[in-house]
């Protein structure tokens, strides 16, 4: 690529910047904004006073408010392992299948239907009237309905619904990239099918592994829709305090400060799975 | 050499999973589809019956309302996204210039934040600089949460195209504007596509973004749903996803042929 | 123990009536191979004959139809990979990439539970044999292509398995190294001295450093013996102009007469490409009227400038393509019936002048019926 570097730069710019200019219109000013207000004093009728205060922040530790984020925590953590525990068997049949596209396929059809009429859907088959417990009373197996809906269960399970497929895809598509003879390999060294799969695959898919845990843990950490529809008075998120605070209560300031710690949390998180995702490779392009 | 993998244990644990993940995948599916043939309201099977398709047509006019507008917002956002993030990953790709990292930076962060802060960010930019919220807002957010995507995916063709294609193009006597249409556009053409199907059906799907950043009159698909649900769901919405369904499977599918003959023709 | 002449030790590896499909294909068809112990013994055939099949149902991998094979008399089919005794050097070497070249080495010992000391004492063993000093603490996408394979020797061999299978392991490496690496690998089994089983399709490399071959194709063995017997007396048309460069034609047995000076058959066959009869040598007598494969291969062909009768089959025509390689020239010769012969010659002496023969030259070419082979293998009208 020999050219003058002056035109270099002007090209550049041209391809690029009509992007960077609405990504800082529309993404950086606002995160910046939300950034500035929660360090604001909040307004009479919505809005912000300018005078400097903490008072958002310290408003966060409020008692109330700190039993939801750790439920929200505790919920995410529940949610993305029971994804993960589901999608890597599923993801390895898949790579292993003859039928590949064929699966891909079926796993991305539901995305194709609204998520608040699956949502719905869910609603229909959990509530007190509804299928499930329905059926099972029609078939003598219980007297009277179960209890699963409104409740930390239904939160937990519809969440793990909605992420599922955005851990299988990832895995998938570092399962499916994986070398299978080394499998062969190690089990001519002597290893057992499983020990095998242990000792060699996942090291070598730890990337994918990755992919599939930010992409499932972020969004359900700051998951709003789910709780609301199906959660109860006991399975609010830290989502649903955001939008209440926004909405009902009009106090800017404190929910750009949750705001602000939400997006704290998430890009720490990154940050920290993306470094030890990438240290080993990184030290190893170094030494070549 | 595969092979012997893909033809041994067809009954294992792992495919024993994938057949229950898919199986809970789709029972709501299975729910939606049954239930919209369902005479009566409630979750009781009570006939067969066309009544909730019927009304889908005939007097659903605030449905078909807001089906309109997500379709206008979809097809523009995706455009914009589309062509702003091919643009920008051209650029990125193969320039080093001041503001790259920025670039990329700001651009892929929507990705990994949850849409509630996206949504209330954007709700409190346009308040405080007094743009009325409707259509144009929601217009706005969305190009903005498509962008990361489209900016990945074409950025993801690009690597996988040989730039000494355009040196050749060059040496046998093209302009740089004959360059970019006749080489550039055409081989990462698959990936612009898919970029612009995937922003398509993100912009469609999105609830929580567009539920802040919209305004009287401005209401779209998914809050048409969610108002349904909060105040009295009618099954005819079931009906409508299902239509909605075969309709995104038709449309993957001639897409589908579409790649592959394109494929077949390069 | 059966006793097979000098050097043998017996039967290390029987394969018997060995059948294979994947779905339609036929795979291996009734492959029987008995290998001896402590031998070099090399699969070789084209792409898709069913010989690393063979290696993978040895190592494991894939279960035949039909047919039994066992190790030192006892049968292993029914053994799960890792409890073979024997271990795999993979084409792409199937190295652990998040695992350094000792780490590797050391896996398998790892995996017995073997204590530390031994462990290190026998991995440096191992990595001294295989020459890898000084690299063992690098990961395999530090290593060259020629180091990975030497990590993937040495891994499979740390175990002492007492069969080492080797899937095409030179193929992914460059001519030079090659032939470097073929060296190093006959040393390596002239020092561990345990049976290897190499597959391959590049038949120079099976020549050069086996003891048996076993030649495949369309899942079937061909022939097996040395490599001597293999390029020398090949049993059917393919395994003749498989292994190495030669010139076959159908022929038909006219005559055959015993001759007491040379203890051998004289053979003479009509050779409708030749458009004339040649004499031929072999160990028995064959029937008058069978129609076989008569095959000279081109080093054994004598040329010499201008029109010349140089006794018994003897033929001239032009230059019709030579290529010059340095160490010999090779030669395509439009004989007068215009039918192409392929000749050799070596150059042993110093060419002053540039070759002799060129271009278009008139050329005379003969060879002698005891350098000529009849393959007997039976052509019937049609082809």
């Amino acid at each position: 690529m020999k050219r003058d570097k002056k035109r270099i730069n002007v090209r550049a710019y041209l391809y690029s910047l009509p992007m960077g200019i609405w990504v800082t219109l529309f993404f950086a000013i606002p995160i910046a904004i939300i950034l500035i207000y929660s360090f604001l004093e909040k307004g009479l009728y919505g809005g912000v006073e300018w005078r400097a205060s903490l008072a958002a922040y310290k408003a966060i530790l409020n008692p109330n408010f700190l039993i939801v984020i750790w439920r929200t925590v505790y919920i995410s953590v529940i949610a993305t392992a029971i994804c993960l525990l589901l999608s890597f068997p599923a993801s390895y049949a898949m790579a292993r299948s003859r039928h590949q596209t064929l699966f891909l396929f079926l796993i991305i059809i539901p995305f194709w239907t609204n998520s608040l009429i699956r949502v719905y859907a869910w609603i229909n088959l959990l509530s007190t009237e509804g299928l499930i417990n329905n059926v099972l009373i029609k078939l003598g197996i219980i007297s009277e309905p179960i209890p699963m809906i409104y409740n930390l269960f239904s939160v937990i399970l519809v969440l793990v619904y909605m992420y599922l497929p955005f851990a299988i895809l990832p895995l998938f598509t570092a399962i499916d990239r994986f070398d299978f003879s080394l499998l062969d390999a190690a089990r001519d060294l002597g290893c057992g099918r499983l020990r095998a799969i242990i000792l060699v695959m996942f090291p070598a898919i730890r990337s994918g592994f990755f992919n599939a845990l930010i992409f499932t843990l972020i969004p359900i950490f700051g998951a709003y829709t789910v709780p609301l529809l199906v959660g109860g008075m006991g399975s609010t998120m830290v989502g649903n305090i955001i939008v209440d605070q926004v909405q009902k209560t009009r106090n800017w300031p404190l929910a750009s400060a949750f705001s602000v710690i939400l997006t704290l949390i998430s890009m720490i998180g990154v940050m920290a799975m993306l470094g030890s995702g990438k240290k080993k490779e990184e030290m190893n392009e170094k030494l070549l | 050499m595969r092979s012997y993998y893909k033809e041994k244990r067809s009954f294992s644990f792992s495919n024993l999973c994938l057949f229950f993940v898919l199986l809970f995948l789709f029972l709501p599916l299975i729910v939606v589809i049954v239930y919209s043939f369902n005479s009566g309201r409630a979750m009781v099977w009570q006939g067969f019956s066309l009544n909730w398709y019927r009304e889908l047509f005939t007097s659903s006019v605030g449905l078909w309302k807001a089906l309109w507008n997500s379709i206008i917002i979809a097809i523009t956002s995706s455009i914009t996204a589309t062509i702003l993030g091919t643009a920008a990953s051209i650029g990125i790709k193969w320039y080093r210039f001041k503001g790259r990292t920025y670039i990329t930076v700001a651009t892929y962060l929507p990705m990994i934040l949850p849409d509630v802060i996206i949504g209330i960010s954007m709700l409190i930019f346009f308040s405080s600089v007094n743009l009325p919220l409707g259509m144009f807002t929601i217009y706005a957010s969305h190009t903005t949460f498509n962008l990361p995507f489209t900016f990945l995916l074409v950025s993801s063709r690009l690597d996988e195209f040989d730039y000494s294609t355009i040196e050749a193009a060059r040496d046998l006597g093209a302009r740089e504007y004959d360059t970019m249409v006749r080489v550039v556009i055409p081989s990462i053409f698959p990936g612009i596509l898919s970029a612009f199907l995937m922003a398509l059906t993100m912009s469609i799907e999105d609830f929580v973004i567009t539920f802040f950043v919209s305004g009287p009159g401005s209401t779209t698909l998914p809050l048409y749903v969610y108002s349904s649900i909060r105040y009295g769901v009618s099954p005819v919405i079931n009906a409508l996803s299902l239509i909605l369904i075969l309709l995104s499977m038709a449309i993957a599918f001639t897409f589908r042929r579409f790649l592959k003959s394109f494929a077949a023709s390069a | 123990m059966e006793y097979k002449g000098e050097g043998a030790k017996g039967v290390a590896v029987e394969i018997r009536n060995i059948t294979k499909s994947f779905g339609d294909f036929r795979a291996l068809d009734d492959v029987s191979i008995s290998i001896e112990k402590d031998e070099f013994f090399s699969l070789l055939g084209p792409s898709g004959c069913g010989k690393t099949t063979l290696l993978r149902i040895i190592a494991g991998f894939e279960t035949p139809e039909s047919g039994d094979i066992t190790f030192d008399g006892n049968s292993i089919l029914h053994l799960p990979p890792e409890k073979r005794e024997c271990n795999m050097v993979f084409q792409n070497y199937a190295l652990f990439p998040h695992l350094s070249a000792r780490e590797n080495i050391a896996f398998p010992l790892k995996l017995r539970k073997m204590n530390k000391d031994e462990i290190r004492r026998k991995v440096d063993h191992y990595i001294h044999l295989v020459e890898l000093d000084g690299h063992e603490d690098k990961r395999p996408a530090q290593l060259s292509g020629g180091q990975r394979q030497r990590v993937a020797i040495a891994r499979a061999l740390v175990c002492e398995p007492s069969v080492l299978l080797l899937d095409e392991p030179l193929s992914a490496l460059d001519a030079k190294l090659r032939q470097n690496l073929l060296v190093e690998l006959d040393e390596i089994h002239d020092k561990v001295g345990i049976t290897f089983i190499y597959v391959t399709h590049d038949q120079s490399e099976a020549l050069s450093i086996s003891d048996h071959i076993a030649v495949f194709n369309e899942g079937k063995v061909l022939q097996t013996g040395s490599p001597y017997e293999i390029y020398e007396s090949p049993s059917t048309r393919f395994v003749a102009s498989f292994i190495g460069d030669t010139n076959i034609f159908p022929c038909i047995v006219e005559n055959s007469v015993y001759d007491n000076n040379l203890e051998e058959w004289l053979i003479t066959v009509q050779i409708d490409e030749l458009g004339s009869t040649v004499t031929v040598t072999d160990y028995d007598d064959i029937e008058i009227g069978r129609r076989l494969y008569f095959t000279i291969r081109p080093e054994k062909i004598r040329i010499v400038g201008g029109e010349r009768k140089l006794g018994e089959n003897s033929f001239s025509g032009f230059v019709d393509e030579p290529v010059y390689s340095g160490y010999q020239s090779k030669f395509f010769v439009k004989l007068d019936n215009c039918t192409f012969i392929k000749v050799l010659k070596g150059h042993t002496t110093y060419l002053d002048d540039g070759p002799e023969i060129e271009w278009k030259d008139r050329v005379s070419v003969s060879w002698r019926a005891v350098d000529g082979y009849l393959v007997k293998e039976e052509w019937s009208e049609k082809r």
